[in-house]
């Protein structure tokens, strides 16, 4: 799930400084499993906002994930009343979310949020962030656990020198990566994998704007 | 190949050899660091310099190591993936070379966080283990990318480990892994119980690569509970910090805990490495009976 925290009202307050009404859209999906951007987020939002002299001309939350342009764009057109006295939209989703909403609108569009991972949810308050994305899943090498999502130096030939008990250097209250790596390969019986150099990551296969295309991907096949 | 260096001679021909580590100044005034280099000429192999050592911004190791040539002293090029990508790596590297420097030390580099600029942008492309394995490939006269060199480096080449680990074993995984990369030697993070020691090296002797045991000499019981507290994998045994509590001369009581610690290790290493974080005087006097003793 993508992981998100409010901002801070103040700085939310400073980005619509020269606005006079907004309009609020959550997320109907990881916003809303997560309470960052679901409907209670979003009518605290507003009423936050009415009280510090902002106009509310409506809210809505998406149906399925905001970051589906196809359907989200359905739900703006059933606001489009609203939308045309509005100044601002703020949106309540991660950064795809926002962007959505974003290449929808003729408005200032403004992230209510911060998105900060990629995450494992292991109770309503506690999310640990499991993958970055790196587009080339080395998990079948690593028993199951990410070097490059829960290791802060993203190490992939065992750890550094800085773990103490297990724990890292970096924050003492996580688990090193390497050591449970090491850990569960022996669990696991694959104690050889301890001894194979992974050569250095392709990080190619990260860089940014990364596009999906199956089609074309279809056709680059077939050539 | 005969080693390229004379502290790759003094440690392949199973000579006991001495490194000292030295940092290069926050600052382009390197009076200081030549002095103190000055002053060790005499009596270590080869004289280490840091890289952005705790992630702290100084003068760079590359520079410093050419200074320390034109005096005459030879170097250990310390080198970190945190700050540099691969190509600045690889070139980094044939730049040492092409200044005649021939010690690489391969390191992976604390994490920004734990420096002076932690909201750096932290690196980490290449590793320790691949780090060695790119400074081989381009012995080989190519590059990472199979490129063909103009002029082929040859170096000594190390890399650290910590005997004090917990658990031990991921430790001595990766530098099973390091020496299969190439690495040539190892320097250890500081040891203060030789016991502790020896049953690391009981551990990898098999291995058979050169260990120097990395000495950190002791200011004061507030820095030994410090590192007892901060530093990963150093263990301060409580006798030590008694003695530096109870000393009314700081800098003997710390000379005698080092040589003390010197003279039993000696026997199970093939080096030591001191660390005097800016106590050089200590480093000479410990130098001198490390050699002797």
């Amino acid at each position: 799930m993508i992981i998100t925290e409010q901002k801070a009202f103040a700085e939310l307050l400073s980005l619509l400084e020269r606005h006079q009404s907004v309009f609020v859209v959550g997320c109907g999906v990881c916003a809303t499993t997560w309470r960052t951007g679901g409907e209670p987020e979003v009518k605290a939002l507003l009423s936050e906002l009415s009280a510090a002299g902002k106009q509310s001309t409506g809210w809505t939350i998406t149906a399925e994930a905001c970051c589906d342009a196809r359907l989200t764009r359905r739900i703006l057109k059933q606001s489009s009343t609203a939308l045309k006295i509005t100044d601002a939209i703020v949106v309540m989703a991660c950064g795809a979310g926002t962007q959505t909403v974003a290449s929808l609108v003729e408005l200032p569009v403004y992230p209510g949020l911060n998105t900060i991972g990629l995450s494992q949810i292991q109770s309503l308050s506690l999310a640990l962030e499991r993958c970055r994305l790196c587009g080339d899943c080395m998990l079948a090498e690593t028993a199951g656990i990410c070097p490059v999502a829960r290791c802060p130096k993203g190490l992939m030939n065992g750890p550094c020198g800085g773990y103490q008990d297990g724990k890292c250097e970096v924050d003492r209250t996580q688990d090193c990566a390497w050591v449970l790596i090491y850990e569960r390969l022996q669990t696991l019986g694959q104690e050889a994998r301890l001894a194979i150099i992974s050569e250095p990551k392709d990080w190619s296969r990260m860089r940014s704007p990364r596009v999906a295309d199956k089609k074309a991907a279809q056709l680059a096949a077939k050539e | 190949m005969e080693p390229v260096s004379r502290l790759g001679k003094a440690l392949t021909a199973r000579q006991f050899a001495v490194t000292v580590e030295i940092g290069p100044p926050k600052g382009a005034d390197v009076s200081h660091l030549l002095a103190t280099a000055e002053n060790l000429r005499e009596y270590a192999h080869a004289v280490n310099i840091t890289d952005q050592q705790s992630s702290v911004m100084t003068l760079g190791s590359l520079a410093a190591c050419h200074l320390l040539l034109d005096l005459g002293i030879e170097p250990v090029y310390q080198v970190t993936c945190r700050d540099r990508n691969r190509i600045a790596l690889q070139s980094d590297l044939l730049s040492a070379y092409a200044l005649g420097i021939r010690n690489v030390l391969c390191l992976t580099g604390d994490h920004v966080s734990l420096g002076d600029h932690p909201q750096a942008l932290p690196v980490f492309d290449l590793d320790s283990v691949t780090l060695l394995c790119t400074l081989r490939t381009l012995e080989t006269g190519r590059d990472l990318a199979g490129k063909k060199l103009a002029g082929v480096p040859h170096f000594f080449a190390g890399a650290v480990v910590s005997p004090g680990a917990n658990p031990l074993g991921p430790q001595i995984a990766k530098m099973e892994k390091k020496i299969r990369a190439g690495a040539q030697f190892f320097q250890t993070q500081a040891v203060y119980d030789p016991g502790q020691l020896e049953r690391f090296i009981h551990k990898v002797e098999h291995l058979g690569v050169p260990i120097m045991a990395g000495i950190i000499p002791l200011k004061s019981a507030g820095m030994a509970r410090f590192m007892n507290r901060n530093i990963a994998g150093v263990e301060v045994p409580d006798s030590l910090i008694e003695e530096m509590t109870g000393t009314s001369d700081r800098v003997l009581t710390s000379i005698s805990i080092a040589s003390r610690l010197i003279r039993d290790m000696k026997d199970m290493c093939q080096g030591v490495h001191l660390m005097p974080i800016g106590w050089a005087k200590v480093a000479n006097s410990l130098t001198d009976r490390a050699i002797l003793g």
